[in-house]
C-alpha cells in the first residue's frame, strides 16, 4: 500500500510581491510505499523543498492532487514528524517545554509525554540538557532537539529535510541508526540529502529530481547495485542532470 | 468537500451573527461618545514640563494636538451654546500655556487668546501674561506687541505701559504706518468704545479661524451699534442741551433712522457719559 | 481543539514572559511609578489626579511598549524565521493557530499587567497614605475598572497584530500597520468630532467628503479613545454601567470578526 502518493503535481509561485512566477514541479508523480525508505536526491532549486511543503499543507498544488494513507493532507498531519533544514525552535523555552508543546499539540496524556520525551532524549544523547533554553544549543543539538520534536508522537511518516547537516560524523552515525532503527518499526521515511554515501546506504528507492520533474528513479536492484560499488551514485546523478539539462 | 462545504457555513453563519452585533454595538458606541463629549468636562493638561517630556521629540506635534483639542473644545461648547464657565476658562489658560511652551512661535494660539480670553472671559491679566510671552519670542511679530498694547489702554486703562507696546510694535520692521500714531489717538479716546471698534477690524483682519472671525464679527456688530448710538446721544445733548429719556427718544426725533440690532439679544443702554451697554454684556447667553 | 489552542498559547507566553525586553519595559514602569511618589508633593490640590493620571499612563504606555515590542515577535518572528513551518506540521488547523497565538499574546498582556498593577496600586497606596487629604474622590472600584479598560485596548491591539502577522511574513510589516492603526484609532475620535463642528466645515477644504471617508474608518479601525476612562478614574467620576458594556461588547466583537478574518486568510495562505 502506498503511504505517500502524489499524482500530477504543478506547481508555481511568485517569488517576491513583482517578481515572475517560478515553476518548482511540473507533472510529478510519486509513490512511497509504506514501511521504505525514500531518498529525493537533486540539485539545489531543483523542487525537493516544494515537495516537502505540499507534503505538509504549507503550501498546495496548483494541478494534481496529494494523498498521505489516501486521505488529503490536511487530515493526515497527525501521522507525520517533519524536521526541517535549519530548525528554528522557540528560543526561550527549554527542551523539556518545547516537547511537551509537541505531545500537546498531538493529543498526548501528560504522562506519556514525560515518558517518550525521557526514552527520546536519551537516545539523541540530550537527556543531560532537557531544562536547558534552546538559545544555549548548538547547531547540531538543536538539529537533535527538532528531531525529539518530530518524532515524540510516533508518527507513521517521517520527513527530514537534510537531517544530516551540521552534524559531526558522531550526530550523523546517531542520526543514522535513529533512521534504522525507525525503519526497523516499520515507519515510512521521507527525506532529502546532500550527502550522496548516506542516501546510498539508507534509503529503499531513491529519486533525482532536477527542475520540478522527476528525471531518474533507482530501482531496488539498481540500488544493490550501488551498494555493491557496480555503480556510482555521483556519476549518475551528475550524468542524469546533465542529460536533462541539455533536454532543457 | 462535505467538510469544506460545512466550514463555509459555520463561516457564513457565524459571520451573520457577529457583522449586525458589531454594527450595533459599533454605532451605539459612537453615538455614546457623541453623547458623553456633549458634557466634556474642562480637561486636564499635562503641565509643559512633563508634556515637553512624553512628546518625546514631537513637541511641535503634541502643540498642534492640544491646540485642535482647544479649538474643538470651544467649538463644541459653542455649538451646544454652553457657557465657558471659571474651569473652562482654566482649561484654556492652561492649554494655552502648554502649546506655547511647547511651541513659542506658533501665532494662532495668541490670537486666540486676543480674541477669547479679553471679551469673553475678562481675563486680561492671563492674555497679557501669554501675549508677553509670545510678543518676547517673536520680537518681529507687531501684532503681538500691538494686541499687548490695546489691551493695556482698552481693558486695564494702563496708557503708560500701552503707548510702550505700541511704541515696541510700531519699530517693528513691516508694521503698518499708523501705528505711530496710534498711540496718541488711543490715548485721547482712551476706554471709549471707538477704540475697540478700530482694533477689532485690524483683528478681523488677521484672523483665519473660522469660528473666532464669527465672533468677532458678532462683537464688531455691537460694537458699531453702540457708537452709533453714542454718536447720536452726544449730537443730541449738544443740540438740546440734555440725554434723551430714553432710546426711542433719538428715534422719535430724528437723530437715529432706528436702533440698530444688538446681536447678543440684549437691549440697549446708555449712562449719564453718554455711553451706550447693553444687558446681554455682549455676551452669549 | 481547546487542547492544541490551549498548548499553543502556552507556548506563546512562556516565549513571551522570558523575552529580555520585558525587564527594561517593568523598570520603565517602575521608574515612572517611583517618580510619581516623588512629584506628587510638587502640586498643590489636585495630587490625587496627577497621581492616578500618572499611573494609568504608565500602565497603558507600558502595555504598549509590551504589544509592539514582545507581543508583534511570539507571532510574526514565527513566520519570519520559520518555526511555523514546525508547528503546522503538528495537526494544528491554520485557524487554531491563529487563536492560539492570540490567546498566548493575551495571557502575557494579562500577566504582565497584573503585575503592573500590584505595583501600581501599591504607588497610589502610598502617595494617598502620604497626602491623605487629596483623594476625596478617589475609588479602587474605578481605578480598577479604568486599568481593565486599559487592558482591553491592548487585547484589540493583540488582535490587530495577529491579524496583519497573518497578512505579511515580515515582522516589521505587520509592526508597522499595527502601530498605524493604533495611532489612527487613538485620534480618530478627535478628528471625526472636530469635522463635525459647524466650524470645521466652514475651514476644512471638502469637509463633507473627509467626514464621510472617516465615516468608513470608523467602521474598520476600532475607537481606542473609547477605552480610555482615565480621566473618570482622576476624578472619581461614576461610570455608568451600560456605558462600560456597550464599550466591552464592542470591543469583544471586533476581535470576534477581525480574528475570524485572520483565520481565513490565513488558511488560504502558503508559506515559502
Amino acid at each position: 500500500m502506498s503511504k505517500i502518493k502524489l499524482s500530477k503535481i504543478s506547481k508555481t509561485y511568485k517569488a517576491g510581491l513583482f517578481k515572475k512566477k517560478v515553476r518548482a514541479l511540473t507533472d510529478l508523480s510519486l509513490s512511497v510505499d509504506a514501511g521504505t525508505v525514500y531518498g529525493l536526491i537533486g540539485p539545489n532549486g531543483a523542487g525537493k523543498s516544494t515537495t516537502i511543503r505540499l507534503l505538509l499543507n504549507l503550501s498546495r498544488p496548483d494541478r494534481g492532487t496529494v494523498r498521505i494513507d489516501a486521505l488529503p493532507v490536511h487530515e493526515s498531519l497527525g501521522a507525520i514528524g517533519y524536521l526541517p533544514e535549519n530548525p528554528y525552535l522557540y528560543d526561550h523555552l527549554t527542551l523539556k517545554e518545547l516537547l511537551f508543546f509537541a505531545g500537546r499539540a498531538t493529543g498526548l496524556a501528560t504522562s506519556d509525554i514525560r515518558q517518550l520525551m525521557e526514552h527520546l532524549t536519551a537516545t539523541v544523547g540530550l537527556d543531560h540538557v532537557r531544562g536547558k533554553s534552546l538559545r544555549t544549543f548548538s547547531k547540531g543539538m538543536r538539529q537533535r532537539a527538532g528531531l525529539c520534536f518530530a518524532l515524540l508522537h510516533d508518527p507513521s511518516l517521517v520527513i527530514l529535510d537534510e537531517p544530516m547537516s551540521g552534524l559531526d560524523p558522531l550526530g550523523r552515525k546517531m542520526v543514522c541508526d535513529l533512521i534504522l532503527s525507525l525503519k526497523k518499526q516499520g515507519k515510512t521515511i521521507f527525506f532529502c540529502s546532500h550527502i550522496l554515501s548516506d542516501i546510498e546506504r539508507l534509503c529503499d528507492r531513491i529519486a533525482v529530481l532536477h527542475q520540478g520533474q522527476m528525471v531518474r528513479e533507482f530501482t531496488p536492484d539498481e540500488i544493490t547495485e550501488l551498494r555493491q560499488g557496480k555503480m556510482d551514485l555521483e556519476t549518475e546523478f551528475i550524468d542524469v542532470v546533465e542529460r536533462n539539462e541539455v533536454h532543457a | 468537500m462535505r467538510t469544506l462545504g460545512y466550514r463555509c457555513l459555520w463561516f457564513f453563519l457565524a459571520l451573520a451573527i457577529l457583522v449586525p452585533l458589531y454594527a450595533y454595538f459599533q454605532s451605539n458606541l459612537w453615538s455614546q461618545r457623541a453623547e458623553a463629549r456633549e458634557y466634556l468636562e474642562a480637561g486636564y493638561v499635562v503641565p509643559s514640563q512633563f508634556s515637553r517630556i512624553l512628546a518625546c521629540g514631537y513637541k511641535g506635534l503634541l502643540s498642534d494636538y492640544q491646540f485642535l483639542r482647544i479649538l474643538t473644545f470651544y467649538g463644541s461648547r459653542f455649538a451646544e451654546q454652553q457657557q465657558m464657565v471659571d474651569e473652562d476658562w482654566d482649561y484654556f489658560v492652561a492649554s494655552i500655556d502648554v502649546i506655547t511652551d511647547l511651541d513659542p512661535y506658533f501665532i494662532d494660539p495668541y490670537v486666540l487668546t486676543e480674541g477669547l480670553l479679553t471679551w469673553d472671559a475678562g481675563r486680561i491679566e492671563d492674555a497679557n501674561r501669554l501675549l508677553l510671552k509670545g510678543a518676547v519670542a517673536n520680537e518681529n511679530n507687531w501684532r503681538l506687541w500691538y494686541y499687548l498694547g490695546f489691551n493695556s489702554f482698552y481693558f486695564m486703562k494702563d496708557y503708560v505701559g500701552g503707548a510702550e507696546y505700541l511704541m515696541i510694535a510700531s519699530r517693528v520692521p513691516g508694521s503698518p504706518d499708523y501705528l505711530k500714531t496710534l498711540s496718541s489717538r488711543l490715548a485721547f479716546y482712551g476706554g471709549k468704545t471707538k477704540t475697540a471698534l478700530l482694533f477689532l477690524k485690524g483683528m478681523l483682519a488677521d484672523t483665519d479661524d473660522a469660528l473666532l472671525e464669527k465672533r468677532l464679527k458678532t462683537r464688531l456688530l455691537a460694537l458699531e451699534g453702540a457708537v452709533l448710538i453714542e454718536e447720536a446721544l452726544v449730537q443730541f445733548r449738544d443740540q438740546q442741551g440734555h440725554l434723551p429719556g430714553s432710546l426711542n427718544e433719538l428715534v422719535s426725533s430724528g437723530y437715529l433712522h432706528e436702533l440698530p440690532v444688538e446681536p447678543y439679544g440684549g437691549d440697549w443702554l446708555f449712562n449719564k457719559d453718554a455711553r451706550v451697554f447693553s444687558t446681554s454684556k455682549f455676551t452669549h447667553r | 481543539m481547546i487542547g492544541r489552542i490551549w498548548a499553543l498559547a502556552l507556548v506563546t507566553f512562556k516565549e513571551g514572559l522570558r523575552d529580555r525586553s520585558l525587564y527594561g519595559i517593568f523598570l520603565f514602569a517602575l521608574f515612572v511609578l517611583g517618580l510619581n511618589v516623588l512629584v506628587a508633593g510638587f502640586f498643590m490640590r489636585d495630587l490625587g489626579k496627577v497621581t492616578v493620571d500618572m499611573n494609568l499612563s504608565a500602565l497603558s504606555f507600558a502595555g504598549l511598549l509590551l504589544v509592539f515590542f514582545i507581543g508583534i515577535n511570539l507571532m510574526a518572528k514565527d513566520i519570519d524565521k520559520k518555526t511555523i513551518h514546525l508547528v503546522l506540521s503538528k495537526p494544528f488547523s491554520r485557524g487554531e493557530y491563529i487563536w492560539g497565538k492570540f490567546t498566548g499574546l493575551v495571557m502575557f498582556v494579562g500577566a504582565t499587567q497584573l503585575v503592573l498593577l500590584v505595583f501600581s496600586s501599591a504607588t497610589v497606596a502610598v502617595v494617598r497614605w502620604m497626602y491623605p487629604n487629596f483623594f476625596a474622590g478617589f475609588s479602587w472600584g474605578i481605578f480598577i475598572t479604568a486599568v481593565f479598560f486599559v487592558f482591553l485596548q491592548h487585547v484589540l491591539l493583540c488582535a490587530i497584530v495577529v491579524f496583519f502577522s497573518s497578512l505579511t511574513s515580515s515582522s516589521f510589516i505587520s509592526l508597522i500597520f499595527s502601530l498605524a492603526s493604533y495611532i489612527v484609532g487613538i485620534t480618530l475620535e478627535e478628528v471625526v468630532f472636530y469635522l463635525r463642528t459647524p466650524t470645521a466645515n466652514e475651514e476644512v477644504a471638502g469637509a463633507e467628503f473627509l467626514q464621510r471617508s472617516l465615516e468608513v474608518v470608523t467602521w474598520l479601525v476600532p475607537n481606542f479613545a473609547a477605552f480610555d476612562f482615565k480621566l473618570e478614574a482622576a476624578h472619581g467620576l461614576a461610570l455608568e454601567f451600560s456605558h462600560l458594556g456597550v464599550t466591552f461588547g464592542y470591543a469583544c466583537l471586533y476581535i470576534m470578526l477581525l480574528l475570524i478574518l485572520a483565520s481565513v486568510i490565513f488558511s488560504r495562505r502558503e508559506f515559502n
